[in-house]
């Protein structure tokens, strides 16, 4: 199967043809706000006061974000609080984006006449850059483009038991056809680790499986808490699920049954196509702009629902550059929240589809979206900050 | 009535998943490889929540999926809802002492 993509200098397929505009802040806000077909990132973490480590994990965030695919050019701008640091200099941020191939056009208040001035260029340049992008057209090209993330929330069980099973499928599927699939959340595979060692690739990949898990779990227990008390969150228990073993079981069914062919950091690229586990943390804000920062062209948030049935407007997207669906197979939830949601699957739970069937309609959706037609939460000019996985503390 | 359904994920499994709302003192029929399996709710059981396919005596292992998901913290009696009020996890436990300051 194919889809229709912009097909990058670089020969990445994006889904989507933004202008990006980087880091977060005045001037990138001002752009965007002027220019149509513009994006940036809202965070408020910009790295001042943050380790070394941590300001590489920073850079390698929005230099990632620069480099996705969905992205045709970008602008970076040196106004940013953390460009003092040499892992946060603009012209490093650019020039990383640009080994990629990509237009990358720098902004120095100091030299474009401070801010007022950096801005006026930027919108100058936006415009261009928007109107050249808008010159490119959609090809026909192999699933092998596809690379999708996926998380799953507010879990219940209805998640284990039709919404990652069709995940799942979704995933075998891009997989086979030469794609690469992105799952993670170390939390929710404890519990669960020993059926995804089984699927490891090579021994080394089933050491560092483990390894992310049982650091986890130390982290955890030197907490002195119940894990109960923190994850399942209360939505997953007013859902149904009990333990936190209960809810990684369920959610391990959305990395299907591929191989795992490697453990990534967070926002770290796949060095080859295939299914890949990501150390990382489940909350959306976060897990999104890593995958998307990783190369994600697509990301997919499987929704559970059952403990938040009053959500009846799911918002919008953190994941800034690639298109976000949500999907789920609660019944309940898609009923209050139908016209936010991408694709239900509970159709399983209700008898009439299989897992197959309904992973096979889950596919087809993907396709149409990572085509051109746009997700539910794309209608909406709503976007969440992103949450950079940091996890040195602050000074 | 039609029996309300509930799924066993895996075959040695001891819990099922209730796909509808049961009320307490319905039939509940659990789909086999070989036939089904009739339970009688002892209890309410909400959509979506766990119902014990035979009896569970305390501290034996709950399995879904063919996996531990915990165990049972008292007695559970079959067709009896199978909860965080019954059912302890045992992973990333730093109450337990074991690792964690307590």
């Amino acid at each position: 199967m194919s889809f229709w993509g912009y097909v990058r200098s670089d020969d990445s397929v994006g889904t989507r043809n933004h202008v990006l505009v980087i880091p977060q802040g005045i001037i990138a806000k001002s752009v965007c706000d002027f220019v149509a077909g513009t994006k940036t990132i809202l965070t408020v973490d910009h790295g001042s006061g943050r380790t070394a480590n941590d300001r590489e994990q920073i850079a390698r965030v929005l230099t990632g974000l620069g480099r996705n695919p969905n992205v045709a050019s970008v602008i970076v701008h040196a106004a940013s609080p953390g460009v003092g640091y040499p892992e946060l200099r603009a012209e490093r941020l650019a020039d990383e984006i640009a080994a990629g191939g990509k237009r990358v056009e720098l902004l120095d208040p100091a030299k474009d006449g401070g801010t007022y001035g950096a801005i006026t260029k930027g919108i100058q340049l936006a415009r261009r850059m928007v109107y050249e992008a808008s010159t490119l057209r959609r090809e026909k090209v192999e699933d092998a483009h596809l690379c999708i993330g996926v998380k799953c929330g507010y879990s219940d069980t209805t998640s284990g038991i039709a919404g990652n099973p069709a995940v799942g499928y979704l995933y075998d599927k891009i997989v086979a056809g030469g794609g690469t699939a992105l799952f993670g959340e170390t939390t929710e595979i404890i519990g669960a680790e020993q059926a995804l060692v089984g699927r490891a690739a090579t021994p080394e990949v089933a050491g560092k499986l483990l390894r992310a898990v049982t650091v986890q779990e130390d982290r955890a227990k030197a907490t002195g808490l119940d894990i109960r008390t923190v994850n399942p969150v209360p939505s997953n228990i007013k859902g149904g699920i009990s333990s936190l073993e209960e809810k990684s079981l369920g959610a391990i069914h959305k990395a299907g049954s591929a191989p795992v062919q490697g453990v990534l950091q967070y926002a770290e690229r796949p060095p080859r196509k295939g299914l890949y586990f990501v150390d990382n943390w489940m909350g959306h804000l976060s897990i999104f702009a890593g995958y998307a920062a990783a190369g994600a062209n697509v990301v997919l948030f499987q929704l559970g629902g059952g403990g938040v049935t009053g959500r009846t407007l799911l918002e919008g997207s953190p994941s800034v550059v690639a298109p976000f669906l949500w999907a789920t197979a609660n019944p309940l939830t898609y009923a209050a929240a139908a016209d936010s949601i991408d694709f239900y699957s509970g159709t399983v739970i209700e008898g009439s589809e299989t897992p197959e069937e309904a992973g096979e309609r889950l596919y087809r959706t993907v396709i149409d979206i990572a085509s051109g037609t746009m997700t539910r939460s794309e209608t909406l000019h709503y976007t969440d900050p992103i949450d950079m996985y940091l996890q040195e503390p602050r000074f | 009535m039609q029996p309300k359904r509930a799924i066993m994920m895996h075959p040695q499994d001891n819990v099922a998943t209730a796909l509808e709302e049961i009320g307490a003192g319905e039939n509940v029929a659990v789909p086999l490889a070989d036939g089904s399996l009739a339970l009688t709710a002892a209890e309410a059981i909400p959509f979506g929540f766990k119902i014990a396919v035979q009896e569970i005596p305390q501290g034996e292992i709950i399995r879904k999926y063919g996996e531990t998901i915990g165990r049972a913290s008292s007695a559970i009696a079959k067709g009896a809802m199978v909860h965080i009020h019954n059912l302890e996890g045992t992973r990333a436990r730093g109450d337990l002492g074991t690792g964690g300051r307590r």
